[in-house]
Formats: structure tokens, sequence, C-alpha cells
């Protein structure tokens, strides 16, 4: 397998004094991560991210998920290292960056990572057009290619005609649209956003989303999203992690999320999503050896749990699934369906 | 021991400073060690700073003087430039200047104002005055600047360079002028240094408020795209600081502006504050009130033009400014051989004169109500909380001599009425109202040193415990061993008089303003204009009315420290929380209830924070009233200033210091433990 785009491994991020040597004692005094964790919040220190690994693939839209205070603006910061975390590893394209001098942080960011705040981080001295156009202005281009392609990236966003307003006239909407512009501006390969459509009403959320998904699908960059609206996650995800407390506590496909949550924390996230919908056949899918299978309702391996019911609501015995090139990819046990859909109705 | 521990710490302090006073009332005959803090422990620590500075003075004085020579050049230059460009192009180019910062109004201003400086015939002086102020200001802004970016940058450095900034702007006035005299000898150069440095701190403070006020993600954007550490300050974070920036510069504008004028003490400069001085000196109150208006009016001109800058973004046609400045240009040349020199305008000569008549037929005829004003002031209020009712109440005055049969009687009343208000749960109050009774029958200036010490530490421990309490007794030594206990409860009488007063009528017009929009509509703009004008100005009404003396010097205070009074006193009442006062209505309370209940309790933080200033600002203003004559530290750091001793000037300053700091704590203590109680 190739090099992920990011991955972190056993990463800390303790806020209080003395961080580093007390989450060292911590770590010493206590068997498991989350001992160590209540261990150092009992003696005052906040243990915002605790032992998170993970890794993103290049390409990925990868969802960072978990309820407001549970760490998830603090995991990005680490990885964009705006922190310096208390321990652990974090690599980009295979590069330490917690080893990386002042100047090479430099030149990643200029170069490669691109970021979209929670709540915009507009200079409020700038226009939309000077805004967007502030990082290529520290790569050093020429003021007219910075001008020709603030504007083109500011139309790629639908702002065109407000090039010239101040963040102070801007709406919400078109506030966390400067932001997206400006991180784009330098065509970073890796983009990190935090909670960018939080702020908004849903129409103009759902709207935004629609066209976050065109502009990806264009792009094609490595992507952590943060968000805490399970829809939003299920909706962009390739994978989701679920934080809480400062843990990671799954990490996995929407699907997976959805229909194997690893405790109650989860479930309750996914309570409210139409399961269905959001879940495809191969999460149920049996791969062994067939059993006697008398029917063949067409079962394809791209649909969803709710389409592959409504094909086989009167069947009982093991139906085929077929992939893509009509070869069989496995089975599936009708009463498995309805069962994955039903998990919370009760 | 039970009862002990169910008194409140307050009840138990002021119980304890009863206990103290009983003890040294007891001893006052055996012992005459008690009254005035001795001699034998006392340090020469006067002579030790004086000689030490002598001594480092005289390392760095060439180097000193040699800045000093530098300084001259751009001074000189301004000056010339200011005294010899024709008056119509510098009112031009002002008016301009207000038009593209404020528009017509800021335009009417300028042109009125200045015109006014025109013909009063101080033109000259004022274009002195400011060039001072040109130059230093700009110094200011960049050691301001720079201070307030390293405390930006670094954390370690920040809770020094904070203290430091502290205490630049506790030290008196008065206090810059002695080291920097001796430094830079004798001429404007003290005055520009002493502008810069009592600047540069308001600058500073601003700086470093501004930077750590941009938001964290706006900050983190700047990093994002990859900015290096200077980029970042230069281009996202300064400018994105640059409203509270602006409000550090109108600030240090101001304050040079006031330094400047102070420092027209040491004279050798033809600048409006020596004008000033010098009418006031020769009682030639309507000329001396002419000069002190041209003073009020630069002020107002240059606080009202760079506060519109600093806060507002919106700026007004520059081409109209140009045709503004085209026009001067044209009149100046026009008019090159037909205009007088500035100077020799005097059309308000009549009307000084009419003012100098007028006046003194005022105090021919109100001169009886005058003094018997005066006089019963002093009589019957100041001189008693000086020197004590025992010493004050003599027969010719009061009508009687007090005797010691009088002072039994006095605080067996004291103590009958303080037990019957603690019977009534109010222990403290009770205690208070007997420890007030006592300080008012012995005199602030006599009373017998440990009950200083063991009240002051009593009210600190109760404001902020122990460390404060060590810190507060540690400082009151500091002055002790100095030798100057007696100066400094003189300050402290006249500070406290002055304090008391303004928070009784200040916290009265602050509650009415509160209540009436329309008294706070004529209370505002007296407020605005009592905080622009500086210090110095202050002492030229009283003067007129009421002559040299410490009652003109109490007014004088009492004029400049009122304000803050006012206005935190109607700030916190006005924004009490709605919902709050929704609770109160729909309970059926009436108006006053609401206002005893609610609003108060909710306001008194922000009410103790104005009294703080209202303190800190007596302090100032007690060192400048030492030029009418008042008696305490600001008269020795005026003394000092004359002789050139610049240990005793600092000693002395830092005295002044010392009593406005332990203050300033004390009362930020209680206002602290109020917030809390709040849950603010
Ligand atoms: N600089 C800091 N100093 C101390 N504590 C911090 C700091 N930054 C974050 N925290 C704490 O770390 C925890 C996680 O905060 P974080 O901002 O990462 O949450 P979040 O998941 O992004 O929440 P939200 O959805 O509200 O943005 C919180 O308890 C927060 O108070
Ligand atoms: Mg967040």
């Amino acid at each position: 397998m190739s090099t992920p785009a990011i991955s972190v491994d056993g990463l800390w991020q303790v806020f209080g004094t003395d961080a580093k040597a007390r989450l060292k004692e911590a770590l010493g005094r206590n068997d498991t991560a989350p001992d160590a964790a209540s261990d150092l919040r009992e003696s005052g220190l906040i243990p915002a991210v605790q032992d998170a690994s993970f890794e993103v693939r290049e390409g990925e839209l990868f969802v960072i998920m978990g309820l407001s205070g549970s760490g998830k603006s603090t995991m990005i910061r680490c990885v964009s290292r705006l922190v310096e975390p208390t321990a652990g590893s974090v690599k980009i394209d295979g590069e330490d960056i917690l080893a990386a001098s002042p100047k090479r942080l430099i030149e990643l960011r200029r170069e490669k990572l691109g970021m979209v705040f929670q709540h915009f981080g507009l200079f409020p001295h700038m226009t939309v057009a000077e805004n967007v156009a502030f990082p290529l202005k520290m790569l050093g281009k020429s003021r007219a290619e910075r001008r020709r392609r603030a504007l083109e990236v500011i139309e790629m966003v639908g702002l065109d005609g407000r090039e010239d307003a101040y963040p102070r006239e801007l709406s919400g909407g078109q506030k966390q649209r400067v932001g997206i512009a400006r991180s784009l501006a330098a065509n970073p390969d890796t983009w990190f956003l935090d909670e960018p459509f939080s702020a908004l009403d849903p129409l103009i959320r759902r709207q935004l989303q629609d066209e976050f998904l065109k502009i990806q699908s264009g792009l094609n960059k490595t992507i952590v999203f943060i968000t805490h609206d399970i829809s939003e996650a299920l909706k962009l995800a390739d994978r989701i992690a679920i934080m809480r407390d400062g843990r990671i506590v799954q990490i996995g496909t929407p699907a997976q999320i959805v229909l194997n949550p690893v405790d109650d924390y989860v479930r309750e996230f996914s309570r409210d999503v139409a399961k269905g919908r959001h879940a495809r056949l191969d999460s149920v899918l049996h791969t062994d050896t067939p059993p006697q299978m008398p029917d063949d309702p067409k079962l394809r391996l791209d649909m969803t749990l709710e389409e592959a019911l409504a094909n086989c609501m009167s069947l009982y015995e093991p139906v085929p699934v077929w992939d893509d090139r009509g070869r069989m990819a496995g089975y599936v046990h009708p009463s498995d369906l309805a069962a994955a859909l039903q998990v919370d109705r009760s | 021991m039970t009862l002990l521990a169910r008194l409140t710490p307050g009840a138990r302090a002021a119980l304890l400073v009863i206990a103290v006073g009983a003890l040294c009332m007891a001893l006052d005959r055996s012992a005459n060690w008690l009254p005035g803090w001795p001699d034998a422990l006392t340090l020469p620590m006067t002579q030790w700073v004086g000689d030490g500075l002598e001594w480092v003075f005289d390392l760095i004085r060439p180097g000193v003087r040699l800045i000093s020579a530098l300084l001259e050049y751009p001074m000189a230059g301004v000056n010339w430039l200011l005294t010899e460009t024709p008056w119509p192009l510098v009112l031009g180019a002002t008016v301009a200047l207000a038009w593209y910062a404020g528009g017509l109004s800021m335009a009417a201003l300028a042109s009125v104002g200045l015109g006014f400086v025109l013909i009063s015939g101080y033109w000259v002086e004022g274009m002195n005055t400011l060039a001072l102020v040109f130059v230093s200001v700009p110094l200011a802004l960049i050691l301001g600047l720079l201070i307030g970016i390293w405390s930006n940058e670094s954390p370690r450095a920040r809770p020094w360079i904070e203290a430091t900034l502290d205490l630049m702007q506790t030290v008196p006035t008065f206090a810059y002028l002695t080291p920097l005299l001796l430094l830079f000898g004798f001429g404007p150069v003290v005055g520009l240094i002493a502008s810069a440095i009592y600047a540069a701190p308001p600058m500073a403070r601003n700086t470093a408020l501004g930077l750590q006020r941009v938001e964290a993600e706006v900050k983190e954007a700047g990093i994002m795209a990859g900015a290096t550490r200077a980029q970042q300050l230069i281009q996202v974070e300064i400018p994105a600081a640059s409203t509270q920036i602006m409000i550090g510069v109108n600030q240090a504008l101001m304050a040079a502006l006031s330094m400047v004028i102070i420092a027209a003490v040491i004279g050798g400069f033809d600048d409006i504050g020596w004008e000033v001085l010098l009418t006031m000196r020769q009682a030639n109150f309507g000329q001396s009130l002419l000069a002190g208006l041209v003073i009020v009016v630069f002020a107002i001109i240059i606080d009202r033009i760079s506060a519109r800058m600093a806060t507002s973004g919106q700026r007004f046609d520059l081409r109209i400014s140009w045709i503004i400045l085209g026009v001067s240009v044209v009149a100046a040349i026009a008019a090159w051989a037909l205009l007088p020199p500035p100077g020799d305008f005097a059309l308000l000569a009549p009307t000084v004169e009419a003012v100098d008549s007028g006046l003194s037929q005022f105090t021919r005829g109100a001169g009886a109500t005058l003094d018997s004003i005066k006089n019963n002031a002093m009589f019957y209020g100041l001189l008693p909380l000086r020197i004590g009712l025992d010493s004050a109440v003599l027969p010719f005055t009061w009508g009687f001599s007090w005797t010691p049969g009088m002072s039994w009687i006095y605080y067996g009343v004291a103590g009958l009425i303080g037990l019957g208000v603690a019977l009534t749960g109010r222990i403290t109050l009770g205690a208070s109202l007997v420890i007030l009774a006592g300080v008012f029958e012995t005199g602030i200036s006599e009373l017998p040193w440990p009950v200083v010490f063991v009240g002051v530490g009593a009210l600190a421990w109760v404001s902020g415990g122990w460390k404060l309490t060590r810190l507060v007794v540690i400082l009151l030594l500091f002055i002790a061993i100095a030798g100057l206990w007696e100066r400094a409860l003189l300050s402290l009488y006249l500070c406290g008089a002055a304090v008391l007063i303004c928070a009784v009528v200040g916290g009265l017009l602050g509650l009415l303003s509160a209540v009436s929009a329309t008294a706070w509509a004529v209370i505002r703009p007296v407020c605005d204009m009592l905080q622009t004008i500086p210090l110095f100005v202050f002492l030229i009404p009283v003067l007129m009315f009421f002559q040299i003396g410490e009652f003109s010097a109490l007014l004088a205070i009492i004029a400049y420290a009122i304000v803050p009074m006012i206005r935190y006193t109607r700030h916190g009442l006005v924004t009490t929380p709605a919902e709050l006062l929704e609770a109160a209505t729909s309970s059926g309370a009436t108006k006053w209830q609401t206002m005893k209940e609610v609003r108060a309790p909710y306001a008194a933080p922000t009410i103790l924070l104005g009294l703080n200033q209202t303190i800190l600002y007596a302090f100032a203003m007690l060192v400048i009233a030492a030029l009418i004559g008042t008696t305490g530290l600001g008269q020795s750091i005026y003394i000092a200033l004359g002789s050139a001793n610049v240990g005793l000037g600092i000693v002395a300053g830092a005295a002044m210091a010392i009593l406005a700091l332990i203050a300033d704590r004390i009362v930020q203590g209680f206002a602290e433990e109020r917030r809390r109680a709040l849950g603010l």
C-alpha cells in the first residue's frame, strides 16, 4: 500500500501548565489511556485529545464527528500543528510534521495545506479578494496573478461580484464561502475544514454541501472535515471518526457507523437517521459458501439496504448478490436486512 | 472563640482596629513615639537614592546629552515649520484634516478653535507647545508600539512589562521631571522626553491589548497561509488590531499634551503652559484664563479628530480637503504682506480686561461670601479631618475649646451608637462608625502610626487576604523608613477628603444620570470636557475665586477626579441586564426598589472600579495641586524639582505611587470580591 496522506499515531493534546511532564507521569502511573486521562483531569489539566490514531488515504474525505467540546478542533489543530501536540506523531505524506523546522512548516503551509476555520477567521482589514489572495501573496505571486487567481476561486464558490466587499459587509454564509475560497487559492493537496457549514441555516447548508461535493469531485483533495452533524457526515464521508471527550471511539465507513455502532454514544448519534438510506448491502453480505438459494431478486452490491429490502419483501431464504460485472459477490438473508433496518426503532 | 469565629472578616478587622486604637490612646501620655514615626527608625534613603542616581547619571550623561543634542534638530525643525508657516496655511491644513476625518462638524470645530487661538494672540506660544507634542508623540508611539509588541511576543516578559507600565502611570508626572532635568539640563528637551515617556504607556497598553484581542482564528489563518512571524505581525495582526491601536494613539496624544503643559514649570521655552503659569503667579487671571482656554481648545481639537479617526472608519471626500488647503495657500500668498503676524492679534484683550475687572468687582462684592464658604469648609471640615477635633476646635472658630472631658463624652456617644448599630446585627458597620469617629477626633495627620499600619493592613486583609496585607505593610514601611511618614499622611488626608466628596457627589450625579436622560444630556458633555482638559488648567478657576491654599487644591482635585465616579456609577446602573429588571418589575418592585435591590448591587463592582479610578485621578491631581499650596508629598516633589534634589524627587514620587498603588489594590480586591459574589 502507498503511504497514507495523513497518519496520526498516539496523539495527545493536554492543555495546562507543564503538560508534557505530567502526561508522562500519568502514563507511567496508569495502564490505559482513559485512566491516564481521568488522572490528568483530576489534577486540573484538560486532555482535549487522548491517544488518537488514524490514517487518511490520498484523495479520501475523512470526517471527524463528535459533540461540542469533544476535541475535534483541537485534533485538527494538532494535525496542522497550530498547537504543539503533547505527545504522539503526525505524518503528512510520510513526513514527520512535528519534527519539521519552522522554515519547513511555513513551506508546507504555503504549498500543501489549506484550512477553513469554524468561525471563518477572515482578515477584517482586507476585502474579499485580498483575503482570498493572501496565501498567494505569501507565495510571492505578483499582484496581477494574485488578483486573477483570487477572482477565479471567488467565482468557483459563487461570490463573484462581491470581491471588493469587506468581511463585515457579508452574511455568515458568504463569509464561509470566502473562507473556503481562501483555503483553496493556493491549490493545496490537503484540505482541513472545521465545521464549515455549522453556522449556516439548513437550506444554505444543504446547498453548500452539494456545491462542496461538486468542487471536491473536480479537485480530488485529501480532506479532513469536521462536523457535529451526523447526516452531514454520512452524506459526505468516505470514512468517519467519532470522537467523545477527546477519544476516538470508532472509525468506519458510514454504513459501519450506522449498522455496527460500538457503543451507546455512537448509537445515539445515528438514532434519528434512516439507516437503510445510508448503509449499503455489503455491510450485511456473507461471502462463505452459499447455501441453497431458490430465489434471485437481482440484488446488486451498490444497493442500499432499503432498496434491497424492497426487492425481497416476501422472501425468507438467502438470496444472491451480484457485483457490477455480473459475478456473484455473496449472499444475504432477507431477515438480516429487516433486522439491520430496525435496530433502533424499538 | 466561637463568637470570634462567627464574625465576618470585616467585623473582625474593624474590631481589631478599635482595639489597637484604644491601646494607643491608653498609652498616649506615656509613649511619645506613638504619634509620628520615630526618627530613629528612618534611613537617609533620599540621600542614598540621590547619590546613587548621581553616580549613574554621571556615567550615562555623555550619551544622554548626545541624544538631547540630536533631538534639538527635529524639535527646532518642527518648531520652525509651525511658527514660520503663514498661519492661514496651518489653519487650512488643520481644517482640511478635520474635514477628512469628521466632515462638516469637525471642520467647523477646528476652524472655530484655531480661530480662537489666533485672535487670542497666543498663536506663537501655542505653536511652540504643539511643536513639542508633535516631536514627542512619534517617539512615544514608536516606543509604545515596540513595547506593546514585545509584551505580546514574550509571555514571560509580559507581567514585568505590565507592572512597569502600571508604575509609569502611577508615578506622579512631576516626579519624572527632576531626574530628567538633571540628566538633560534645562531646556525644552526635558519636556519632550518627559512627555514621550509619559505618553508611551497608553500606546503600549493598547497595542498589547489590541494584539491579544485579535481573534485566534484570524491569527491562525495567517499561520496556515504560511506567513512568517514578521508577516503575521505586519500584514495580519497589527492591521487587525488597528482600532485599538488608534485608541492608543489618541490617548498618547492627550497624555503628551498634558505632560508638555506640566513640563512648562521648568520654563525656558516660550510655550503656552508657561504663559498660564506666569499669568497665574501674577494673579493676572483674565489673561491666565485665556491662555488656559487656548490649551483646552488644542486638547479638544486633537482629541476629537484623533478619536474620530480611531473609532470611525468613515472618511469624507478628500477633494474638499484639497480645496480647503488650496484656498488657504492662495490666502497665505495673496495676503502675505497684508496679514499681521499671528502674535499681534489681540482682539480678545478687551474681553480679558472685562473679565479681570468683572472678576475683581465680583470678588469685592461676593468676597465675603466666598471667604465664608472657604472658611467654613476649612474650619468645620478639612481642619478637623486633618488635625482632629481635639486640636481644631478653638474658641475663635468654634466658640469653645476642646477639653479631655469632651473627648470622653464624644467617644462615649460614638461607642453607644456603634454598639446600637452592632446589636441590630450589622457589627461591621457599627465598628466602622466608631473608627471613623476616632479618626475625626484625632485627625488623619495625627493618627498613631500603629493604628494606620493595622488599619490599612486589616483593610487589605479583608479585601485580598494575607498576601495583599503583606504587600501593603511592606510598602507602608518603605514610606515610613524613608522619613516621609508625616507628608504621606498629609497627602492621604487631602486625597481622602477629595475622594470622599467625589464618591458621594459623583455617586449621586451618576445615579441622577442613570434615572434621567435629561440630566445625563447635561452632565455628559461636562464630563467629556473635564476629561479632555489638561490637569494644569483646573487650577485657574479655583485660584480666581479662592486664592492659594488647601481649599482651592481640594476643589481642583474634586473637579478632575469626580468624572470617573459619575461615569462608572451611571454605566453600572444602566447596564443591568434586561431580564433582571423584568424579573424585578414582574415581582412588583417600584422604580426605587428596583434601583436599590437590583440595579445597585449589580452595579457595585463597576462602581467600585469607578471609585478606584477616582482615587488614582485624585493622586495625579494632588501633585499638580502642589503648585497652589498643599503640604503633602506633592509639595516635596515640587520642592525637589525646584532644588534639583533628585533623591527627594524620586523617593517622594515613589511614596506617592505607593499610596496610589495601595488604594488601587485594596479597592480592586473589593471589586473582585463583589464580582465573584455576583458570579460575573
Ligand atoms: N487553548 C485551550 N486551552 C485550554 N483548553 C482548551 C483550549 N482549546 C480547547 N480547549 C478545551 O479542549 C476541549 C476540546 O475543545 P475543541 O475546541 O477541540 O472542541 P470541539 O470538538 O471543536 O467543539 P465545538 O464543536 O464546540 O467546536 C474543550 O473542553 C475546550 O475547553
Ligand atoms: Mg470546534
